[in-house]
């Protein structure tokens, strides 16, 4: 597919795309998932695309409404691109109509992969953590700061992703899984993920045991041995337990009711608060 | 709880439930967002920001990833915020509320998507009638106005009518039950962390995980300062990855050459 000017799809028309992927999940239902949402976003376009051809119209909102599902954030890069294949598809009659969707398709598990790793991982886990660090201390930046630094790749990523989407396309996704740029990117955010889960291991979870014994007179507070070999032992123990078990492809549901079980008769026996 | 607070806080949690939807995930369900105006309602800012805060890290690694049910963390977080700022009482008693409502009327949001499911039937029978757009659009923003009044009924109603029976229930709570329900809240940010690590979870990565615990566990150093050194120490790699990357491509281009 060749490559087209962004000058050529009308400012306003940039602006109703961007503004209605927010609503991509608005009406989600398990049928066709967001497929309404992503017809809503590039209706539209496709009016001024095929507003003088009533049965290309039509087929063109048949195959917007089919199933579609992915993590909303890159989604206006998938919506550029489509409309820009459209468009292909009304100037070229021997396009073939069907690579349309066969192209949304292939686009929604890599970039859906991509998306939850970076908005769900780390984005999101940057921003709360950020948040929370403020809000505990009772100060209104908290859910502002929160706010900001998550919307600000949000933004970003939905601004650029419909810009190059209807540019570059497709060009540009093979681009990226060739060179492995996109896996280092990746590498490199979990990197900072992951030392902010390690961060927030130690400062927030705060498992600590009230157990004393007393040894010929003396006694022996148990937290005070564990705080000197690793302070938040306790805690990362626990997170470590509870990871293995959700490795072990249990149910979420299942692991939240063990997990809260075996705290609660825990924290009775007080051997943990 | 007033009228008016109830009504107040029932905006809040339909908020939270259709940001999802209709405000592009932009995290305006997150317990640090809706406990500050939970409590900036009750005038109990303060208190809201810090059960806020801490009901955060009980929903830490709840994610709706996929199709997959989560957890309805906005209305729950604000219900399980607005009691604990009501009853006068801790996290233990917000993450007693927050967690069941979350589950029950992410059940509930699962029924609903079911349910909506003919609708698309109709788009299509639009989209063959012909000039129907303003009736496909007005499908897709029923979806938000049903939102909008299931979430905003359900946090007005348990607030309002069931103020008096949930102080009753908060007050007979018995002090054993605190207890536990104490180790419960402390055990659910670890659980947190848990599905965290599971989504980002790489052999290659663990170095930093430890990295991470290591400067805020013996060190002390904060939130913000963890982020910072993570950041120069991902640029640093990002460099190395990429001169590899360079180098990779540059001999497979030399070995092509030679054939």
């Amino acid at each position: 597919m060749e490559n087209r000017d962004i000058k050529n799809l009308p400012k306003n028309e940039f602006n109703s795309i961007f503004w209605r992927s927010f609503a991509l999940l608005g009406s989600f239902n398990y049928e066709r998932m967001e497929g309404l949402g992503f017809l809503y976003a590039v209706m539209p376009s496709l009016k001024r695309i095929w507003g003088d051809d009533e049965e290309g119209y039509k087929a063109a909102m048949h195959r917007h409404i089919a199933a579609f599902n992915m993590t909303v954030a890159p989604s206006p890069f998938v919506m550029g691109l489509t409309v820009a294949m459209e468009e292909q598809a009304k100037e070229d009659k021997d396009f073939d109509v069907e690579s349309i969707n066969a192209v949304k398709v292939s686009l929604m598990g890599p970039l859906s992969g991509i998306g939850d790793t970076f908005f769900w991982g780390i984005f999101k886990v940057i921003a709360t953590s950020l948040g929370v660090s403020f809000a505990m201390k009772g100060s209104f930046l908290g859910p502002i700061i929160l706010l900001v630094s998550y919307n600000l790749p949000n933004f970003l990523t939905r601004y650029f992703g419909l810009k190059l989407g209807y540019s570059q396309g497709t060009t540009l996704m093979s681009n990226l899984q060739e060179s492995g740029k996109m896996e280092v990117f990746t590498y490199c955010a979990g990197i900072i993920g992951m030392a902010s889960i390690g961060a927030m291991v130690a400062q927030w979870v705060g498992i600590v045991t009230p157990l004393e014994f007393e040894i010929s007179g003396s006694v022996i507070v148990v937290q005070d041995y564990l705080n000197e070999i690793v302070p938040e032992l306790l805690s990362l123990t626990a997170t470590l337990a509870i990871y293995n078990l959700l490795r072990k492809q249990m149910s979420m549901g299942k692991v939240i009711v063990i997990v809260s079980a075996v705290a609660f008769v825990l924290g009775i026996l007080g051997i943990i608060a | 709880m007033s009228f008016l607070q109830a009504t107040l806080i029932g905006i809040v949690s339909a908020v939270s439930y259709l940001e999802g939807g209709w405000l592009g995930e932009c995290k305006f369900r997150e317990p640090v967002v809706t406990g500050a105006l939970v409590g900036l309602i009750l005038g109990k800012p303060e208190q809201g920001l810090i059960i806020g805060a801490q009901l955060q890290l009980i929903f830490m690694g709840a994610a709706s990833i996929g199709p997959t049910a989560g957890l309805s963390v906005g209305p729950g977080g604000t219900i399980g915020a607005a009691i604990a700022l009501a009853t006068n009482s801790g996290i233990e008693v917000a993450m007693t509320f927050a967690v069941p409502v979350s589950v029950m009327l992410q059940f509930m949001q699962t029924i609903i998507d079911t349910l909506y499911s003919p609708m698309m039937h109709r788009v299509d029978r639009l989209i063959d009638e012909g000039n129907k757009e303003k009736q496909i659009i007005g499908i897709h923003y029923l979806n938000l106005i049903i939102t909008i009044v299931v979430y905003w009924l359900i946090t007005f109603v348990a607030l309002y009518a069931g103020n008096e029976i949930i102080a009753k229930v908060v007050d007979s709570i018995p002090a054993w039950v605190i207890n536990g329900l104490n180790a419960v809240a402390k055990v659910l940010p670890a659980m947190g962390f848990a599905l965290l690590l599971n989504l980002l979870m790489d052999k290659d990565i663990v170095p930093y995980l430890i990295m991470g615990f290591a400067l805020s566990s013996w060190m002390g150093l904060s939130m913000i300062a963890v982020a910072t050194i993570a950041l120069a120490v991902a640029l640093v790699m990002y460099q190395i990855k990429s001169k590899d990357l360079e180098l990779e491509r540059r001999s497979f281009s030399d070995y092509e050459e030679e054939l």
